[in-house]
């Protein structure tokens, strides 16, 4: 009897397993599918939209809808090309000194944003700073083009520029919705926060259309609208700024909700007698920032999350640590020169080993 | 105590149970044999697909290693190295050679990307990458190239991957 009774357990045991493997084959068949989607033609970078829907149709649909979206963004940021029908950055930047110009309500949403994260970072992050990174821009651009003859600017030259970024001149009427350069000679240019208020923006959109899981990536600023299609979270790699290293990523962070951003000096660049310059400006110098090759920033709002990492970029680790501390719901972690990697107290992810 | 309970219950045992139980391994073991077969014919080899304009321009295994030259008119080309079961571009006619900075790709979903010649490398079939996206550092003041900082607005193309 002993024996007849543990047989039939096992029988019973068996069938069982046998009934979840076909349930969860047929549940697995009633799941949404993953998908992803990669773009080009907005922020001069790669977009790649990861995805749960029910068919390929449904979501093509709607990131077809991001995609025009973000294209507005883009349009609306370009400091360098007038689009039909909108006054973008280019335009305020025109008419600098002369009069103000009547702008979209995101504009006046971003240009707010970038004011409140000067005050905020000590002046760290700059959207008025245009006059100088223009010229830094044209150096970079020249010293790729012909690696030989790369140059620094003239200090000279810097220092004069640098006289035309006062962001205090950067008049917003809100009521009016325009916006008023006073100095003629200054120039915005929210290449720090642009895309990262476009890409909050767009998330906002996403989950407007009923998207519920989805990742967006706009040039490796990421963002995650819910978890993934299977109740896990989205798991984004910190990318190793030792490109020569065969480990690509120093660690991973699981993102249900909210940004992370990162500024590095790995990948825009140019050399100069050897010696690598990055494209990003610290205001207080005016010289690139080299206080160590990348930072990134967890928070909620991923403009702010991108307006932060800039900043921090421009300051040393203590600094920016303090900083961090300060800010309830921002997070951030330094990759060192060495590789070391230091963080804030509620950065939580898994070292890569 | 069970030691001696074991053998005991073991001559209990009926024929016909033990039939059932041969049956039931048997039939275990083909399904088994039957899932392992499935997958191993499905199992595809990983290799790298080459996009320009966001059409399919070829397809190179990754086990094969080799050299490919990628045009993408005007004169302009990105030069693709496979070897040791990775991709990477060791040479482009572009001006900030972001694509040769990359580093080698080999996982699903990993890819090459050269904006100027709008050339796209994505690797197909490989391993499973650990994560789901990555945070790297583009992000900045002042990013962009000749002729604007986010002009770029003649290389759109779409590309769709299922997983």
């Amino acid at each position: 009897m002993h024996v007849k009774k543990s047989y039939g357990a096992v029988v019973v045991l068996l069938a069982a397993v046998l009934v979840a493997g076909f349930l969860a084959a047929e549940s697995k068949s009633n799941r949404m599918e993953r998908y992803e989607v990669k773009f080009f033609d907005s922020f001069d970078t790669v977009t790649v939209i990861t995805g749960y829907a029910k068919s390929q149709e449904e979501f093509q649909e709607q990131t077809e809808l991001l995609q025009k979206k973000l294209k507005y963004y883009h349009e609306l940021f370009d400091i360098y090309h007038a689009y039909e029908g909108i006054n973008n950055i280019k335009t305020v930047n025109d008419a600098a000194g002369k009069e103000p110009v009547e702008v979209d309500r995101e504009m006046i949403g971003l240009l707010k944003l970038g004011k409140e994260m000067y005050q905020e970072t000590g002046g760290k992050i700059n959207i008025a700073y245009g006059s100088v990174l223009s010229v830094w821009h044209e150096y970079r651009e020249q010293g790729m083009a012909d690696p030989k003859e790369a140059q620094l600017p003239p200090e000279e030259l810097l220092r004069k520029q640098s006289e035309h970024t006062d962001i205090s001149k950067v008049i917003i009427d809100e009521k009016a919705s325009t916006v008023f350069l006073q100095d003629e000679d200054m120039s915005l240019d929210v290449g720090s926060i642009g895309k990262g208020y476009a890409v909050q923006r767009l998330a906002e959109y996403a989950e407007e259309i009923g998207m519920k899981h989805l990742l967006i990536s706009v040039g490796g600023n990421v963002c995650a609208v819910g978890n993934k299609g299977d109740g896990e979270p989205w798991r984004v790699g910190i990318e190793n700024p030792d490109l020569d290293s065969d480990q690509s990523y120093v660690g991973a962070v699981e993102l249900t909700e909210g940004s992370i951003v990162t500024s590095g000096n790995y990948q825009r660049f140019y050399m100069v007698e050897g010696k690598r310059y990055c494209h990003i400006i610290d205001p207080d110098t005016g010289m690139p920032s080299e206080y160590f090759p990348s930072v990134s920033v967890m928070a909620e709002d991923s403009g702010k999350a991108d307006a932060l990492s800039t900043s921090l970029f421009n300051m040393e680790v203590q600094e920016g640590l303090a900083l961090v501390e300060s800010m309830p719901g921002v997070e951030a972690l330094w990759i060192m020169e060495d590789g070391g990697v230091r963080c804030s107290s509620g950065f939580e992810f898994d070292e890569e080993k | 105590m069970e030691a001696s309970v074991a053998p005991a219950d073991l001559n209990l045992m009926k024929k016909n149970d033990v039939i059932l139980m041969g049956v039931l391994a048997a039939a275990a073991l083909i399904l088994s044999v039957g899932i392992s077969l499935y997958f191993a014919a499905n199992t595809k080899m990983a290799e790298a697909v080459v996009y320009v304009d966001g059409k399919e321009q070829g397809r190179y295994a990754l086990n094969h290693p080799q050299t490919v030259k990628i045009s993408s008119g005007d004169g302009n080309y990105n030069v693709l190295e496979i070897k040791e079961n990775q991709a990477e571009i060791t040479e482009a006619s572009c001006p900030d050679k972001l694509c040769v900075k990359h580093r080698p790709v080999k996982k699903s979903g990993e890819s090459l990307v050269c904006l100027p010649n709008r050339v796209v490398v994505e690797i197909e079939n490989g391993d499973e990458r650990e994560v789901d996206s990555s945070a790297s550092g583009t992000g900045g003041e002042n990013h962009g190239k000749k002729g604007g900082i986010y002009g770029n607005a003649d290389s759109s193309c779409i590309c769709i991957f299922l997983y």
